[in-house]
């Protein structure tokens, strides 16, 4: 008995919900009447004692009383299980949402890290160019006035057909090595590419999910029917007899216009 | 099941071995009850809205909605109300407004039954009430239509379910007058063939377009929508003598104005009277002669058009001036004496044919 009571003060605290005299406070609440919780059972119990003495007699009053406590229980540990698939609910939710803050974050750093290397990439080649330029242009000059020096040729005619000449195969040798260049570079570009995307698929197949469990978490737990098992029309009924024809002849029909429906 | 089981859907099948949910459902042209064994009852608006674009869905945050709130907000929905006269509107599917409807009949199902709060782990047995002169067609529809969310259904007729819900088998005549249409129905002690129904299509829509056409012709200026009229209707809608005027507030050029609406009221409220009185008359007339008296004794008024005060009254006057006396009873609780019906039906129905119906 004192165990039943134990659960049934379990219950009692499952179904309440806690509060700060704050909160009350800020709801316009300035006293509150307090009940205990064994003051409480012992009212449950004195009321469910008191309808069963007044309605039942001797063994039936135990019998209902007994299978009262078992359907008690069992609906306690079927709301404790729907409890508990709210809560792991509430935990895969929880996980989807860090899961999505996480890959934000990732694709957010992969985002960066592909604009810089591309800047990174256009400057490096720019100021590369320049660079060689100037060498070559320090060397022609040089050569030029090696020339002028020993007094060959005509320096400025001379300087000139050696820049084109310089730079006609210095323009290809950089072609090549562009083409080589950009195909590291499309690489690298490529996979980082292909990582955003792929960051992009998992991101919006785990924002489904939170969806999901978001709506299970909004989903009604509903309400226990009184039946436990299908009942049918009562023995004790004064029309059990026309009461059974009529729900033969309507199941009858019932049974054509679906067998009518499955058959179409 | 669908809806109802969406946890279920997530991971792993639910094992429905918890219980049984029997539910009521009158699906009614303007409204749809619900009654279930687990003691709630609730009732909905037969309207159905989806949002109109995707900016409409971002703000309302719902693909779909019903009854009131899709009423409230219905400037930003595409609103449907898929029954017509008890019945799904052109359920045959064959043109877009008909799949529109049949879908929007669905999702209001769909809803109703959510309504009555079914757990995922018990089984769900569903009897619905339909009028009596429903179509096959019609009829597979709404089967259809609720298999998705029950784990067995069936249907009956609306006023055999009130009579059962009472108790009332044998020599009653129930009146059930819905927004679309009126059922009679003659009980005498088995299933009502079609010989003992009679439908007619002066219900409370009808009374709503004459309260409308005289308003019109009496109160000029006066602005006001269907919604308007229904909730003027059935706050104050009455026959006979009234016991007090009826001043409503309308607007004119957006300046609220009040108007006695007493007349108006009782002229068009008194439209029902007509069509019940020549429907009793029909079927009494074709009745055992030996049984016709006791018949007459026992006629009950259910459905949302009954609650037009002292209707009762005027049926039984009315049938005294032609058919030489009677007795109406209005029912306890109209809005939902078809589910509560319905429901005990479906407590009623042994389970070996709930199971054949799978």
């Amino acid at each position: 008995m004192s165990g039943f009571k134990e659960t049934l003060k379990d219950a009692v605290r499952q179904m309440s919900f806690r509060t700060s005299l704050d909160k009350l406070k800020k709801k316009g609440v300035q006293n509150v009447n307090v009940l205990g919780i064994d003051r409480i059972i012992a009212l449950i119990e004195a009321a469910v004692h008191r309808s069963l003495k007044s309605r039942l007699v001797g063994i039936e009053r135990e019998a209902v009383a007994e299978s009262t406590k078992a359907e008690f229980l069992r609906l306690l540990r079927s709301n404790e299980d729907l409890q508990r698939q709210k809560s792991e609910m509430e935990r895969a939710r929880e996980r989807a949402e860090e899961e999505i803050d996480l890959m934000r974050r990732e694709l957010g750093e992969k985002r960066k890290l592909l604009e810089v290397k591309l800047e990174q990439g256009a400057v490096d080649l720019a100021n590369r160019y320049e660079g060689e330029n100037k060498e070559i242009a320090v060397k022609v000059a040089a050569v030029c006035r090696s020339f002028v020096e020993s007094g060959d040729a005509e320096s400025g005619s001379v300087e000139e057909r050696l820049m084109e000449l310089v730079m006609d195969v210095v323009s290809g040798e950089r072609e090549n090595a562009e083409v080589a260049r950009k195909a590291l570079q499309d690489r690298e570009v490529g996979n980082l590419q292909r990582r955003i995307k792929k960051l992009n698929d998992t991101l919006a197949s785990t924002e489904q999910r939170l969806q999901q469990a978001s709506t299970m978490k909004e989903v009604d737990q509903g309400i226990s029917s009184i039946y436990r098992e299908v009942q049918g029309v009562g023995s004790s009924d004064a029309q059990v007899d026309r009461k059974k024809e009529l729900m033969a002849d309507l199941f009858k029909a019932n049974l054509r216009l679906q067998k009518r429906g499955k058959g179409a | 099941m669908t809806d109802t089981n969406d946890a279920g859907e997530a991971g792993a099948e639910v094992k429905k071995d918890h219980g049984v949910l029997y539910i009521g459902m009158d699906l009614g042209t303007s409204r749809t009850s619900v009654s279930a064994s687990n003691g709630v009852r609730e009732t909905v608006y037969s309207t159905v809205g989806y949002p109109k674009d995707v900016v409409s869905m971002k703000l309302l945050k719902k693909d779909v909605l019903f009854g009131k709130e899709a009423i409230e907000k219905r400037l930003s929905l595409k609103i449907y109300k898929p029954l017509e006269k008890g019945v799904i509107k052109s359920s045959d599917g064959s043109d877009e407004d008909s799949k529109a409807n049949l879908k929007a009949a669905r999702d209001l199902i769909g809803e109703a039954i959510r309504l009555a709060r079914p757990r995922a782990d018990e089984l769900v047995y569903c009897v619905i009430g339909a009028p009596a002169e429903a179509s096959i067609h019609n009829r597979e529809a709404i089967i259809e239509a609720a298999r998705e969310h029950v784990d067995s259904v069936m249907l009956c007729s609306e006023p055999f379910a009130v009579a059962y819900g009472l108790d009332w088998l044998e020599d009653v005549l129930v009146v059930d007058i819905g927004a679309g249409t009126t059922d009679l129905c003659r009980m005498h002690g088995t299933m009502p063939e079609e010989a003992d129904q009679v439908m007619s299509d002066i219900a409370g829509d009808a009374v709503d377009a004459e309260l409308a056409k005289q308003i019109e012709a009496s109160c000029p200026g006066a602005q006001f929508t269907v919604q308007m009229i229904k909730g003027i209707k059935e706050r104050y809608g009455f026959v006979g003598d009234a016991s007090e005027r009826v001043e409503v507030e309308l607007p004119v050029d957006g300046k609220p104005t009040a108007f006695d609406l007493t007349d108006q009221l009782r002229a068009a409220c008194s439209v029902l009277i007509e069509p019940i009185v020549d429907g009793l008359k029909r079927l009494i007339a074709t009745f055992d002669p030996e049984f016709q008296a006791k018949l007459k004794e026992r006629v009950l008024l259910a459905g949302g058009g009954s609650m037009v005060k002292g209707l009762d009254t005027a049926v039984e006057k009315a049938m005294n001036e032609r058919l030489g006396g009677g007795k109406v009873i209005r029912i306890e609780e109209p809005i939902y004496g078809g589910s509560n019906g319905a429901l005990k039906i479906a407590h009623d129905m042994p389970e070996d044919y709930w199971e054949q119906l799978k």
